[in-house]
C-alpha cells in the first residue's frame, strides 16, 4: 500500500506528463463527416484541407474526422486544435473557406473571428 | 446526397463508427442484369436482428447524442426510387454487410458520383483502418488494397498526406481503366 504523499507524487507526476504530451504534439484539424456533414459538402470541405496542406507542405497536421456534434444547421464544421492554444470550432465551412482556415490559423495561428461558432450557444 | 458516393461514404463512416478494422466495399455495374450493386462488408460490432427492423425508421439512431437516424433511410430512399432495395446481411468478415440494389438503367438512378473523393476522405479520417475495394466496370474488374499502397510507400516515409496521394493517383488509374464514369447515371442519351 502506498503512502497518500506517494499517491500524490504519481499524479503529479502524470499531469506533467500528459501536459508535456499535449504541449508537444502536432495540430489537428477535425472534420464533421457524419451523414449531415456529408449533405452539407463536407467531403469537398475534407479534400480542400488536405490539397491545401500538401501545397503548404504542412506535413506535421494531423487530419481527422467526427460524427454528428448535434449543430447539423452549421455544417460543414471544422473544428482546429493546436496545442496550448484554444479549441476553435468553425461553421458553414466551405472548400475556400477551408483553405483560408488552413492559412490563417493553422500557418499564421490567427483563427478567422468571422466564420467561429459558439457552440454551447449554438446548443441552447 | 446528390450521388452514390456520397451515400457510400455515409456507408463507411457507419463502418468505421461500429469499430471496424477492415472495410470490403464491392461496386458492380451489370449492363446485362441492368443492376448497379453497392455492398459495403465490415468486421465492427454489427447489427442485431432487433436493430435491423428499425434501423431504415429516421427516428432511430444508436446515438444518444442525437434524436434521428438518417444515413440508412437516405441510402434506402435512393435505391427504392431507382426500382431497387437496400438490405442488411451478416459479412463474412463478422460485422454487417449492407447491400444496396439499383437499376443501372433506371431513369432515378442517381450517377455514382466521385469514388475517387468519397475514399480519399474517408482514409483521411481513418488511415488505419484497411479498405479493400473491387469495382466491376464495363471494361473489366480492379482492385483495390490500403495495405499494398502502405507497402509501396516504405518505412520512411509514413504521412498521412503522402499516403492520400498514392490512394488518389492508383484509383484513379484502376477505376477509369475498367470503364468507371463519375457522371454516368440511369438515363442513358
Amino acid at each position: 500500500m502506498k503512502s497518500i504523499e506517494e499517491l500524490e507524487r504519481i499524479k503529479e507526476e502524470t499531469l506533467q506528463e500528459i501536459r508535456l504530451r499535449s504541449a508537444s504534439g502536432s495540430p489537428r484539424i477535425v472534420v464533421g463527416m457524419g451523414t449531415c456533414g456529408i449533405a452539407a459538402g463536407a467531403r469537398d470541405t475534407m479534400l480542400a484541407v488536405l490539397d491545401e496542406l500538401r501545397k503548404r507542405k504542412k506535413l506535421d497536421v494531423t487530419v481527422t474526422e467526427t460524427g454528428c456534434i448535434g449543430l447539423c444547421s452549421q455544417e460543414p464544421i471544422v473544428t482546429v486544435e493546436i496545442p496550448g492554444e484554444p479549441e476553435v470550432v468553425y461553421g458553414k465551412v466551405d472548400p475556400d473557406k477551408a483553405r483560408q482556415i488552413v492559412v490563417s490559423h493553422i500557418i499564421n495561428h490567427k483563427p478567422v473571428e468571422e466564420w467561429v461558432i459558439n457552440v454551447e450557444e449554438q446548443m441552447l | 446526397m446528390v450521388d452514390l458516393s456520397l451515400h457510400l461514404l455515409d456507408l463507411l463512416q457507419n463502418s468505421a463508427h461500429a469499430g471496424a478494422r477492415t472495410v470490403k466495399v464491392d461496386i458492380l455495374e451489370s449492363l446485362e442484369h441492368d443492376l448497379l450493386q453497392v455492398k459495403v462488408s465490415d468486421d465492427g460490432k454489427g447489427i442485431s436482428s432487433d436493430e435491423r427492423e428499425r434501423i431504415l425508421d429516421p427516428f432511430y439512431t444508436s446515438s444518444d447524442r442525437k434524436h434521428v437516424g438518417l444515413g440508412l433511410p437516405l441510402v434506402a430512399q435512393a435505391a427504392e426510387l431507382a426500382g431497387g432495395s437496400l438490405s442488411i446481411e451478416d459479412s463474412e468478415l463478422g460485422g454487417a454487410c449492407v447491400v444496396v440494389n439499383y437499376k443501372l438503367n433506371h431513369p432515378d438512378r442517381q450517377p455514382l458520383g466521385d469514388i475517387v473523393a468519397t475514399f480519399v476522405s474517408f482514409l483521411a479520417g481513418n488511415p488505419d483502418l484497411r479498405v479493400l475495394f473491387t469495382y466491376c466496370g464495363p471494361n473489366g474488374v480492379y482492385h483495390f488494397d490500403t495495405n499494398s499502397i502502405w507497402d509501396d510507400i516504405g518505412e520512411d516515409s509514413r504521412n498521412q498526406l503522402i499516403f492520400l496521394g498514392k490512394v488518389e493517383e492508383e484509383l484513379t488509374q484502376g477505376l477509369y481503366s475498367a470503364g468507371y464514369r463519375p457522371d454516368r447515371g440511369g438515363l442513358v442519351l
